[in-house]
């Protein structure tokens, strides 16, 4: 706890404690790294892949090692059986699972519980000094914080689930296993924590998508099957019906197959939502292979589009080309599908923005909505999206479901080529995983602008701002 | 408490966050859980989020004694007073959001006995999350001592309002429409109204941290693109 007090060192005393005396207590009890390699196991298959390459070898080993079959009355397996004792400390350090050792004297003194001990894995995920530190600093879950009492001074063992919070909401098993008490009167649990966030989701996507499935196919399905009953009844010998419903039932069976499309790629897109994309796009570079790629789509009604973007390396996020694409492709496209005839579709991108920046309103007459907002993330800039169409505009209380699943705003069309209903919940989940953001303003009868905005890529185009053919959204 | 080591200072003022940061974490849950089981039509989640809030009661009383004792004996002054009464005034606004959760909780009870609305608890849901989002935040600044955080979050206040608006109006064009959910209804609204106070008590809570930080009222003028035509 940073607090400026007098005396502020005093805290520390415990936690300044070398590491070693804790690796004393880890190896006096290997009973309970084997717990901790068993917690870990479940894991494992995953997790390997991802680890340092000394981690591995590490990690394996340790668990060749533990989990060997033990018989309980025997002494528990004793690492001096290698030739040479291997590198705990490292290997505790480079696991891929976050893990603390955490110590109390006084079981009524609930404040008092602290780190002495957490690898890189658990300082990165509760942002945390390695010096040691108060329990609470790092988290406060209820149910984590008791399950730590429980190991501590009820001697038992406790999993229970974590809910990190933030954005992409990664989803913890928290595994508590008591570890003794030290030469000083400490009393040591372990707490590791085991990332679940691919078995859930993975398990909540696949229910989501067979209900969505299942209830969005039917109508077209029937209106297919109604058609054929018609055909082969009375219509059997009517040309021009025929010809009619046989055009009616292609478009219904492509919109099942756009329907079928769009549903597997919002679960593929949910189930990577957590894992953070690697590679650099140009924001404007994407913008104009979509504005491209749209044009006959938009010569088709007669609309025009208005680009003002940034000079190529001016707006380059961390992204993947593709999904970036289908961003700016679903926003555009809605705009022509929305936007009369002889209208006029614009596409702006700025740079350099803050989060702050990003997401202010820009019509203060309009009705304006955060659809998503990405964890506070200091010093982040951010480069940012903005279609506005001239179409009808929605009234205020649709903003704020506009990204759910199939929600359509009352009495609107899109037109003939009438979308899945998924396009906004695909760009949400997309602008979600990059870590960033979406907005939306509206005003009735004057049309509506979707905002989207993404982490710019660091080091190179950092300054890209100050230059001077960047335009500045708050002196145009 | 066992009282028979003596702290020092510094231990009692750093004691003293570290339980507000617990109590924190408490009230967090509580909201979370009542969120829960509006979304989820839990009744026995929503029974136990209503028996739960006595623990931040009593948590609260604690504080409140401890910063107390802290004031009176250590008669702190400047940065360390701000401390004491920071985790005062900060756990007052703990227990109420404890309080509005649980005040949740009770409607979800009711909101089970009538029919689902899946559409519109769907909405609340998604303020909820928001609201969550922002105590987390706070709490976060709150014990990193993160000033900058503390003002984002303040500064993103308008998110929740626009969400309340959203959902009056919705829930309203629902009750006209059919009487029948007139209810039910009342029940979605007060507890809009609940989540858009909690929000209000994370704004609080990061006016609060500004103070304790600096010992200067936040005045800023928020972020706002200016038109462009």
């Amino acid at each position: 706890m940073p607090m400026a007090s007098p005396s502020s060192s005093v805290r520390s005393d415990g936690a300044v404690r070398t590491p070693l005396a804790v690796w004393g207590a880890v190896l006096a009890g290997p009973a309970a790294l084997l717990g901790l390699a068993a917690a870990g196991g479940a894991n494992a298959g995953a997790a390997i892949p991802l680890a340092l390459a000394s981690g591995v070898a590490g990690y394996v080993l340790t668990r060749r090692t533990l989990n060997r079959p033990a018989d309980p009355a025997a002494p528990a397996p004793v690492p001096a059986a290698l030739d040479h004792p291997p590198p705990f400390a490292l290997i505790l350090e480079t696991l891929p699972d976050p893990l603390m050792v955490i110590a109390a004297e006084e079981a009524d003194d609930l404040t008092g519980r602290r780190f002495v001990f957490a690898n890189a894995a658990a300082r990165e995920l509760f942002k945390l000094q390695p010096r040691g530190g108060l329990l609470v600093s790092a988290l406060r879950s209820p149910q984590v914080l008791e399950a730590v009492d429980e190991s501590l001074f009820g001697g038992v063992r406790r999993s229970v689930d974590y809910v990190g919070g933030g954005a992409q909401g990664r989803e913890w098993a928290a595994h508590c296993a008591p570890l003794g008490v030290d030469e000083r009167g400490s009393r040591l649990a372990l707490l590791v924590l085991s990332d679940e966030t691919d078995a859930r989701r993975s398990e909540r996507t696949r229910a989501d998508f067979l209900a969505n499935a299942s209830h969005e196919l039917r109508t077209p399905l029937a209106s297919l099957s109604g058609f054929i009953e018609t055909l082969r009844g009375h219509a059997k010998d009517d040309v021009g019906a025929r010809d009619r419903f046989l055009g009616i039932m292609q478009a219904q069976a492509e919109r099942m197959a756009r329907l079928i499309d769009d549903l597997m790629s919002l679960s593929r897109i949910e189930l990577n939502e957590h894992i953070a994309p690697l590679g650099r796009v140009d924001l404007a570079m994407a913008a104009i292979d979509v504005l491209d790629a749209l044009a006959p789509q938009a010569k088709e009604k007669a609309v025009a589009f208005d680009p003002v973007l940034p000079p190529r390396g001016a707006a380059v996020v961390e992204g993947d080309r593709d999904q970036i694409v289908q961003v700016i492709q679903n926003l555009v496209d809605n705009a022509i599908k929305y936007t009369p005839r002889d209208g006029v579709v614009r596409v702006e991108i700025f740079s350099g923005l803050t989060a702050d920046m990003a997401a202010a309103p820009r019509d203060p007459g309009a009705a304006r909505m955060s659809l998503l907002t990405p964890d506070h993330a200091e010093g982040e800039r951010y480069a940012s999206l903005r279609v506005s169409d001239r179409g009808p505009g929605m009234a205020r209380e649709h903003l704020p479901r506009l990204t759910e699943r199939f929600y359509r705003v009352e009495g609107q069309k899109s037109g003939e080529r009438s979308g899945t209903g998924l396009g906004l919940a695909i760009v949400k989940h997309i602008v979600n995983r990059h870590r960033g953001g979406m907005t939306v303003e509206s005003a009735l009868g004057e049309g509506a602008t979707f905002g989207v905005y993404l982490p710019m890529a660091r080091g190179d185009s950092r300054d890209a701002s100050a230059s001077p053919s960047s335009p500045s959204p708050l002196s145009t | 408490m066992t009282e028979h080591t003596v702290k020092s200072y510094g231990e009692e003022l750093n004691h003293l966050t570290a339980e507000v940061t617990r109590m924190g974490g408490l009230a967090e849950a509580q909201v979370a859980d009542a969120i829960d089981c509006i979304a989820r039509r839990d009744a026995p989640l929503a029974q136990q989020v209503v028996a739960r809030d006595e623990r931040l009661d009593t948590l609260q009383g604690e504080i409140e004694r401890k910063a107390f004792r802290l004031i009176a004996l250590r008669q702190p002054m400047a940065v360390d007073l701000r401390h004491a009464v920071a985790a005062l005034k900060i756990s007052m606004s703990l227990e109420r959001c404890g309080d509005m959760a649980k005040n949740i909780g009770k409607r979800a009870l009711i909101l089970t006995e009538a029919d689902p609305m899946s559409a519109l608890t769907r909405s609340i849901e998604r303020m909820g999350r928001l609201v969550q989002g922002r105590l987390k935040d706070v709490l976060d600044a709150y014990t990193a001592s993160d000033l900058q955080r503390a003002i984002g979050v303040w500064g993103r206040d308008e998110e929740v309002d626009e969400h309340y608006n959203a959902i009056f109006r919705e829930l309203l064009t629902y009750m006209m429409g059919d009487p029948r959910t007139i209810n039910p209804c009342a029940h979605l609204l007060f507890v809009a109204k609940n989540l858009e106070r909690i929000g209000d008590h994370a704004t609080n809570i990061a006016e609060i941290i500004h103070f304790e930080l600096t010992g200067e009222e936040i005045v800023s003028q928020r972020p706002k693109l200016e038109l462009s035509k």
